[in-house]
């Protein structure tokens, strides 16, 4: 069977307009071309199996592309409905690669989905949110004999194969590619800071200026959604229950609150802990009339959507729910990550970082028989993709003297 | 009421966006509310020229709704189909399609001016000059116009130092709630959004050159640091320049700083403001954007064929260097995004809704001229619009304005 008949996508009449974005995405990934692609051609990755489950747009075909490129057989899924483009998946069809995605599938199609991507048996995943991995476990587990490995894209992902870990169920090699300083320093702060303030503006046509922003979870991602927030002229509440980012919060300069406080000062609230109800159904009595609801986390849960009741389409991605008291409040993207679902997802160059983190651990796994567990990206490759990332940018650093390798 | 119009089945799909517009627009509808009962704008005909989106859609709207009879026109670059249709339906004649042709164009403005009307609210002062140049029976009518642009004020004050302005015009662009808000804020985050949109790109760290540091310069740099750039101002004024440099932002010469740019962003309202031998030394690969009011910036017919490398990204090519062009040289939060946030446009239009009534109440009073919008006026809107946004301020206390006005205080 031909990649094409393997595969479940919308529209394959789509591809040109994907082919378009995607050589957009290869014209700004110099580490990726540079250094990614260099490695990935000493053939470790030959006739491997791998799945890629990320959210599938532009940026992840073009790892894809890369990954089948070197010889591997790359199967794709989307992690997510909301942020599956249909115009990539028939592109990457086009490209020989077998694809299991369509834009707004049904809760059953996205299993399916990914049960048939977990069905090619890979022998190395690069996972978000550990949505392959943990179905293969749970459903699966004749399958993780298979798998030389696995590199995750999340905090919430990386979160979830502790937890594996912990219970004595990671029975092979994972790679936190989200704590890798390539990745999480600048993709979750940079990247999913101005791609998450912008589809907000974007969503709404409303001005920053002069809005209260309440920030749910000051992480990595909340660092940025903050940071970016004041720099449209937003003022910003932070809410976190752990008393270091509160506090670190605070000395950046944020007002730190309650979320009580916090919601009944804000036009704008948005979610990023990575956890589930951060904005559960007991705390929206206290959300001001016309509030924005937007959602930065992994989970489609953070929101509790249901809670909201049924809403009507006020405007594309821009819902309208009334709640007690002839109040009404506004949620976009369906609760979903509103970066990807109502936007083009993080800017290219944060993933082209983030991408060449999964392409190393990828050959790692491919090339290096590592101990079961979770594992960092070593920190020579993590340094090697910053480097370069600053050389593209005509940037060299000073060589390192022994005294300042003897104190790193 | 006969439009002409793309789509009129398209008007649900206006309608939605219009509503949206009107939701985040208190300050108009308070205006509205006040017109209405006042009978002000009651069956006088009143013409708007501004780009055909909802939030101009519902200035319109709302003049109608307060009893005006009101024609919309204008350039097919700048008009959503579907919002013209919705706004038709809400019983405005609409003369305006998206990818017009320039004969269609002259047509749509001779249709607006056959309904002679008594105040034009304009853009780029098109249709005023229009009207003096090839259509002056319709000064006869004409009390006065109120124009939006700098550039277009810039236009009127030259027809009135030459003597050829035979109607009083407002500035309402020179309006405080106009220029400080809309031009700085409201163009600052759409202009430089249209652009991150558009290309999916990271700020952080690049080089963002911004020719140009008038309002909506300053808006732009402030907004594209708070994006993480890095900004590089280039200005021929002594004072923007230096206000620039006192703002913390790098100030250099236009060829310097445009051989290390990453963005070059364009804010002059001059023609030619990227001269040829400014973009002979654009790096590879550099982002080119107007946000200035004026198409000719720099000149896109100049820079050779170009071809989509995204949708609304143009990529020209020449000496083994490329060049990526957003929304075609023309003001790219319109052309390429949605236009200014909604609540910046309240501020904008109420200015206007209350320049159009002004002069229909007093243009007899005004000479000929380009005048300011009264302060009084000016400060009246800034307080509905706090007022909106539940923000208390101070007033001052009856010895505090004594002693402002008593000079012999300081004796």
């Amino acid at each position: 069977l031909s990649a094409a008949a393997r595969s479940r996508i919308a529209d394959p009449s789509l591809a040109p307009a994907g082919e378009q974005l995607i050589a957009w995405v290869a014209g700004h990934s110099p580490v990726l071309n540079q250094l990614a692609r260099g490695r990935l051609a000493d053939g470790a990755l030959r006739g491997r199996r791998v799945v890629v489950v990320v959210h599938l747009e532009a940026k992840t075909a073009y790892l894809a592309t890369l990954l089948a490129e070197a010889g591997a057989a790359v199967v794709v899924a989307g992690s997510n409905p909301g942020t599956t483009q249909d115009a990539v998946c028939a592109a990457l069809v086009a490209r020989g690669i077998e694809v299991h995605g369509t834009h707004g599938a049904s809760p059953d199609e996205f299993e399916a989905d990914l049960m048939a991507a977990a069905e090619t048996a890979p022998e190395i995943v690069i996972d978000d949110g550990a949505e392959l991995t943990s179905r293969v476990l749970h459903r699966r587990g004749d399958l993780a004999d298979g798998l030389r490995g696995v590199t995750e894209e999340t905090t919430t992902g990386v979160a979830r194969l502790r937890a594996l870990e912990e219970e004595g169920r990671l029975t092979f090699p994972a790679i936190a590619a989200n704590d890798a300083w390539s990745k999480h320093l600048y993709d979750n702060r940079y990247g999913t800071g101005q791609s998450t303030i912008a589809a907000i503006l974007r969503l709404t046509n409303l001005a920053g200026a002069g809005k209260e922003f309440c920030v749910i979870g000051y992480g990595w991602v909340g660092k940025g959604l903050a940071r970016y927030a004041e720099g449209v002229g937003g003022r910003v509440t932070v809410v976190d229950v752990d008393p270091v980012p509160a506090l670190e919060a605070y000395m950046d300069g944020h007002r730190v609150a309650g979320l009580e406080d916090a919601l009944a000062a804000a036009d704008v609230v948005i979610t990023a802990t990575g956890s589930v109800d951060a904005l559960a159904a007991g705390t929206l009595a206290h959300l001001k009339p016309g509030a924005i609801l937007a959602n930065a986390g992994h989970h489609d849960r953070e929101i509790d959507v249901d809670a909201l009741g049924p809403g009507d389409e006020v405007r594309p991605g821009i819902t309208r729910h009334e709640l007690d008291g002839g109040r009404h409040v506004y949620l976009l993207a369906e609760g979903r990550l509103v970066n990807i679902a109502g936007a083009d997802g993080h800017p290219v160059e944060i993933m082209d970082l983030s991408f060449s983190v999964q392409a190393l651990a990828a050959h790692l796994l491919a090339s290096t028989d590592l101990e079961p567990g979770l594992h960092r990206l070593p920190a020579e490759l993590d340094r090697e993709i910053a480097r370069t990332k600053l050389a593209t940018l005509g940037i060299a650093l000073p060589e390192p003297r022994p005294v300042d390798i003897a104190v790193r | 009421v006969t439009s002409l119009i793309a789509d009129p089945g398209l008007a649900p799909i206006g309608e939605r966006k219009i509503e949206w517009a009107k939701t985040w627009m208190p300050v108009l509808r308070l205006v509205r509310d006040r017109l209405r009962e006042e009978g002000s704008v009651e069956g006088r005909r009143i013409a708007v020229i501004l780009p055909l989106e909802p939030k101009t859609a519902y200035l319109a709207a709302m003049l109608r709704e307060a009893g005006a009879d009101v024609a919309v026109a204008f350039q097919g670059s700048m008009v959503h189909d579907d919002v013209a249709a919705g706004l038709a339906a809400r019983g405005v004649e609409v003369f305006a399609r998206r990818g017009s042709t320039r004969e269609e164009e002259l047509r749509y403005f001779e249709e607006v001016l056959a309904r002679r009307p008594e105040v034009v609210i304009d853009d780029r002062a098109d249709v005023i000059r229009l009207a003096h140049t090839t259509h002056p029976e319709v000064l006869e009518d004409l009390r006065g116009a109120s124009e939006e642009t700098t550039s277009g004020v810039v236009a009127l004050r030259a027809m009135e130092a030459d003597g050829t302005l035979k109607v009083p015009c407002i500035a309402a662009n020179d309006a405080r709630c106009k220029y400080l808000f809309d031009n700085r804020y409201g163009s600052g985050q759409s202009t430089v959004f249209a652009v991150l949109d558009r290309t999916n790109l990271l700020l952080a760290g690049k080089r963002f050159v911004l020719v140009g540091y008038g309002w909506v310069g300053k808006g732009i740099a402030r907004r594209a640091r708070g994006a993480g750039a890095r900004v590089v101002v280039c200005e021929v004024d002594p004072f923007a320049a230096l206000e620039a440099f006192h703002d913390g932002f790098e100030v250099a010469p236009l060829l310097e700083a445009c051989a290390t740019a990453d963005v070059v962003m364009t804010a002059t309202g001059v023609r030619g403001s990227l001269p040829p031998e400014a973009i002979a030394r654009l790096p590879d690969g550099v982002l080119l954007a107007n946000a200035g009011g004026v198409d000719d910036e720099f000149d896109v017919a100049a820079l050779g064929p170009g071809r989509e490398v995204r949708p609304g990204v143009v990529r020209y090519e020449a000496g083994g260097r490329s060049v990526d062009v957003i929304g075609g040289g023309v003001v790219v939060n319109l052309s390429a995004g949605e236009g200014h946030p909604v609540e910046i446009m309240d501020l904008t239009f109420a200015v206007q809704a209350m320049s159009a009534r002004h002069l229909l109440l007093h243009a007899d009073e005004l000479e000929p001229r380009v005048h300011p919008l009264p302060p009084e006026i000016d400060e009246q809107i800034a307080r509905w619009k706090l007022e909106a946004l539940g923000v208390r301020i101070d007033s001052l206390t009856e010895e505090q304005r004594r002693f402002l006005r008593s000079w012999e205080a300081f004796a």
